[in-house]
């Protein structure tokens, strides 16, 4: 790798490091992306397909900019890291392991993810690495229109004849939702180098400490639960599927641009 | 200040989140200005639009000051040079 002007090559451990957190998050946003696109043409109104679409197509731009940065620190490529991957191999969230289900489930989890993704990308904007804080940045402009939008559906389903849904989807979902902030192997070290400036339990404090006043009127008491080692590993059938769609295209001609 | 289009919504909050994704996703738009259908003062009277009398003499055409304009620039050029 040609490393930018001024700017030291990093020892193997810290770039591999580096890149666990790289890869974590643009998995997230990669995968919910690809979720959320499910909903393309069917949401519940043409207005809210357009948003979901574009919401969608927003996240699916983070992962594409988080993952150029991967490909640009471990000399790869990121068309390869994105598509070309086994399932095994993908780092998201456990919270993402789940299947678009009805509007009341997307809504709920699109709502925990962009809750703890805003803690997370607060976090990341000051990270010592200057690629990643700037990127950060820019992500929180427009991830601040996705939490307002997640936030507003929340509130009217909350209010509707959707809410027995939104709180079936909650308590599904509540568990995995905490493997966002999953502890990285690295963890120790990211936060030692500031590249990740706070540990990621600290983030998960604050993370249920801002959505629990919120979903408790809506669902009653939510268990207090850890994040897990392997909340970042498992993966299911439901996954299992959206892989085969998403690399399907790239799998289709190995090797071919586009 | 150009119409975009519309938007059906529940509400203004739900309108402001469509509007920006119909109008504004692709870096199209600076700003955005959402209005209630029931807010908007309609003027469509032909009569006031589209009066049958001639207009042209409210039109800047007729007068042809190409010339004039050269000669102003050559004007203020020689007298830079002078100064």
């Amino acid at each position: 790798m040609t490393a930018s002007p001024g700017v030291a090559p990093l020892e193997p451990a810290a770039r591999d490091a580096l890149a666990e957190l790289l890869l974590s998050v643009a998995d997230d946003e990669f995968v919910i992306g690809f979720w959320d696109s499910e909903w393309t043409g069917i949401a519940p109104m043409l207005e809210e397909d357009v948003a979901t679409s574009s919401i969608a197509q927003d996240e699916i731009g983070h992962a594409k900019a988080l993952y150029e940065l991967l490909a640009e620190l471990t000399d790869d490529d990121p068309d390869r890291i994105a598509f070309g991957r086994e399932l095994a191999d993908y780092r998201h969230a456990a919270l993402l392991n789940h299947a678009r289900g009805d509007w009341a489930f997307s809504v709920a989890r699109r709502y925990l993810y962009e809750t703890a993704d805003a803690v997370r990308l607060t976090a990341l904007a000051s990270s010592a690495h200057d690629g990643l804080a700037a990127l950060a940045g820019k992500m929180r402009r427009e991830e601040t229109y996705h939490m307002l939008h997640a936030d507003a559906w929340i509130r009217r389903l909350a209010d509707g004849e959707g809410r027995d849904r939104l709180v079936t989807a909650l308590f599904a979902l509540w568990a995995d939702a905490q493997e966002v902030f999953a502890p990285l192997e690295a963890g120790d070290r990211l936060v030692r180098d500031g590249w990740l400036p706070q540990p990621m339990s600290d983030l998960h404090a604050a993370w249920v400490a801002r959505v629990r006043p919120i979903l408790e009127p809506i669902v009653g008491d939510l268990p207090s639960l850890d994040s897990t080692p392997d909340g970042r590993r498992r993966r299911t059938d439901d996954f299992a599927w959206l892989h085969g769609e998403f690399t399907r295209v790239s799998g289709s001609e190995e090797g071919a641009l586009w | 200040m150009i119409h975009a289009g519309n938007v059906n919504a529940a509400d203004d909050e739900l309108a402001m989140h469509y509007a920006r994704e119909f109008y504004g996703r692709r870096g199209e738009s600076h700003r955005l200005w959402i209005v209630a259908r029931e807010a908007i003062t309609e003027l469509d009277d032909p009569d006031l639009l589209k009066p049958p009398f001639d207009r042209s003499h409210k039109k800047p055409g007729g007068y042809i000051i190409k010339h004039k304009l050269e000669a102003a620039k050559q004007r203020a050029a020689t007298e830079a040079d002078e100064s």
